[in-house]
């Protein structure tokens, strides 16, 4: 029986992330200037483009904002955690956790946590600066639905994560799964509405729980959708994480039994 | 009662070349890093294990410490199987490895042990108290709010003992403990070892020191590719009964701490090494 709760150790994990951080000054500077920058520039693009591309039924800015910055987190979440676990392949840190009285899937989850947590900072100053800097009316949002599909999103994200780290552990190359995110980032509707691609690839995007996050998100903040409204969303990202969850935590332990047997949990 | 168990124990490592192997030339096969290995280590005793490299003294700690699983054979700590029972294993086990960089850089010495403390599952109300404890211990208190990554070799080497020392093991496997202390630090380190066994902590060290030995030791095992090559007894602790009879040392008494001249003689014996062995030998 644990004497420390779960709270008590994400909090652990998050307190070590932040001052990770923020000890490396001038990227922490530089990391909050790139936000700021990405953010005028989308003001601009949307500018030149003009008022009449409304995709989705909104102005193209806040389309850019959500999409982007919503994609921008999920994304950069998966590589914040990935970036930790070979960092503790590479110093040896992560034969040291694994042996701590903490079960390995537990800490890896909680870890994954700790690094989408440290990008929801980016996002939120992603989004500050873009709604009140540049005044995008929010008209109505379903602040229930946001918290739904950001949830969801999160979960699926989480568990993308764990993949991405179990592959490192692996095979030491948990970049496969950034590089899978990433080739399919213009079928998820990021910078263009998904309607404006031919019908076979649109039936693909829909595969892509991180299209459904998108779609939802928007609806949700920028429409004002009930929940009601927000269900397809919904349950797609509920079933995706339903069953991404729990595969991602059995994947992992599976490849931490496979590494102890053949001693390369450390291989980088 | 048995602290650690081998029961003939083997530990392979496959070697798997990469693909389009032909523009290089990477080895194949597997290395055999333990051969069916028993040992036994009762509760409160010191064991060391000499060796030369490669012999198998770090995959012996690794087995103990259920970072890797045995191939053949069974490893049990305090009764409890390490592939069936790895979480109640981990909880006995304070492993303190060779590899000194595995601490979060950018944390300082007290910020680390914090974090490994709450994984430990160290209660919050005795958190504190044991950080300092152990800090003070390792001789590192004045040093505890400096960045790790700002350490010298020594530094990190005995915040690896503090850091092993947290969850008060049962069982404390150090790993050349005192290879990067200064040569006061790591005599003032071995009564401090011995100190922990009087509290019932059971030891398991691996050195290529012989004076580390001699004064740490109850027993002394030595390795040589993977295979127990002798075993001895020593010091008031230490059961005589557990030495065998057909291994070299095996007649010497049992009743003191060893001298230096004994401890090298026992190896030299057991390892067969004389003055015609190559320079350097890792068994590969």
């Amino acid at each position: 029986m644990s004497r420390v709760s779960l709270s008590e150790k994400l909090a652990a994990i998050v307190r070590r992330d932040v001052l990770t951080t923020i000890r490396y000054r001038n990227g922490f500077l530089l990391s909050a200037f790139g936000v700021l920058a990405e953010v005028v520039a989308f003001r601009y693009m949307a500018r030149a483009i003009g008022p009449s591309f409304r995709p989705e039924g909104v102005d193209y800015f806040p389309f850019l904002l959500v999409g982007s910055g919503f994609y921008t987190f999920l994304i950069t979440g998966v590589q914040a955690f990935l970036s930790t676990v070979q960092e503790a392949q590479q110093t040896g840190t992560l034969e040291v956790l694994l042996t701590t009285a903490t079960p390995a899937p537990v800490l890896i989850f909680l870890s994954a946590f700790s690094a989408f947590a440290g990008k929801l900072a980016n996002l939120a100053l992603f989004l500050a600066v873009g709604l009140l800097l540049f005044r995008v009316p929010l008209l109505h949002p379903n602040l229930l639905g946001v918290g739904l599909i950001f949830v969801l999103s999160l979960a699926v994200a989480l568990a993308l994560g764990v993949f991405a780290a179990a592959l490192q552990v692996a095979v030491q190359k948990g970049s496969a799964v950034i590089w899978l995110l990433g080739s399919v980032w213009f079928l998820t509707g990021t910078v263009f509405p998904v309607s404006a691609l031919p019908l076979p690839l649109r039936w693909a995007a829909w595969s892509i729980p991180v299209t459904h996050s998108l779609t939802g998100m928007r609806g949700a903040l920028l429409l004002g959708k009930s929940t009601s409204e927000l269900a397809p969303e919904i349950l797609w990202l509920s079933a995706t994480g339903l069953v991404l969850v729990p595969a991602s935590l059995a994947f992992f332990s599976w490849v931490l039994r496979r590494g102890r047997r053949e001693g390369t949990l450390s291989a980088y | 009662m048995n602290a650690v168990v081998f029961n003939s124990v083997t530990k392979r490592f496959q070697h798997r070349p990469a693909l389009f192997n032909w523009l290089g030339r990477e080895r194949g096969g597997a290395t055999e890093a333990l051969r069916r290995v028993s040992l036994h280590v009762p509760k409160g005793e010191a064991l060391v294990l000499l060796g030369p490299n490669g012999s198998g003294k770090t995959t012996t700690l690794k087995l103990i410490a259920t970072m890797l699983i045995p191939d053949e054979g069974a490893v049990a700590i305090c009764g409890a199987d390490t592939l069936e029972e790895g979480g109640t294993v981990r909880r006995k086990v304070g492993f303190a490895a060779a590899n000194e960089r595995s601490f979060f850089p950018r944390l300082t010495a007290r910020e680390n042990l914090d974090f490994f403390a709450v994984l430990e599952d160290v209660a919050k109300q005795e958190r504190r108290a044991r950080v300092e404890e152990k800090l003070r211990l390792t001789g590192l208190a004045d040093a505890g709010d400096t960045l790790v990554m700002k350490f010298s070799s020594g530094m990190y080497q005995r915040l690896g003992v503090a850091r092993a020392l947290l969850k008060n093991p049962e069982v404390l496997l150090l790993d050349e403990p005192t290879r990067s202390l200064d040569p006061g630090s790591a005599l003032r380190f071995w009564p401090f070892v011995r100190e922990l066994l009087s509290g019932g902590t059971t030891l398991v060290l691996t050195t290529h020191n012989f004076q580390e030995a001699a004064a740490v030791a109850d027993r002394i095992v030595v390795l040589r590719r993977g295979e127990v090559r002798s075993e001895r007894a020593f010091g008031l602790g230490a059961s005589a009964d557990l030495r065998s009879a057909d291994l070299p040392g095996a007649d010497l008494p049992s009743n003191r701490r060893p001298s230096i001249d004994e401890v090298k003689a026992f190896y030299f014996q057991a390892t067969g090494d004389g003055e015609d062995a190559p320079a350097f030998e890792t068994a590969l």
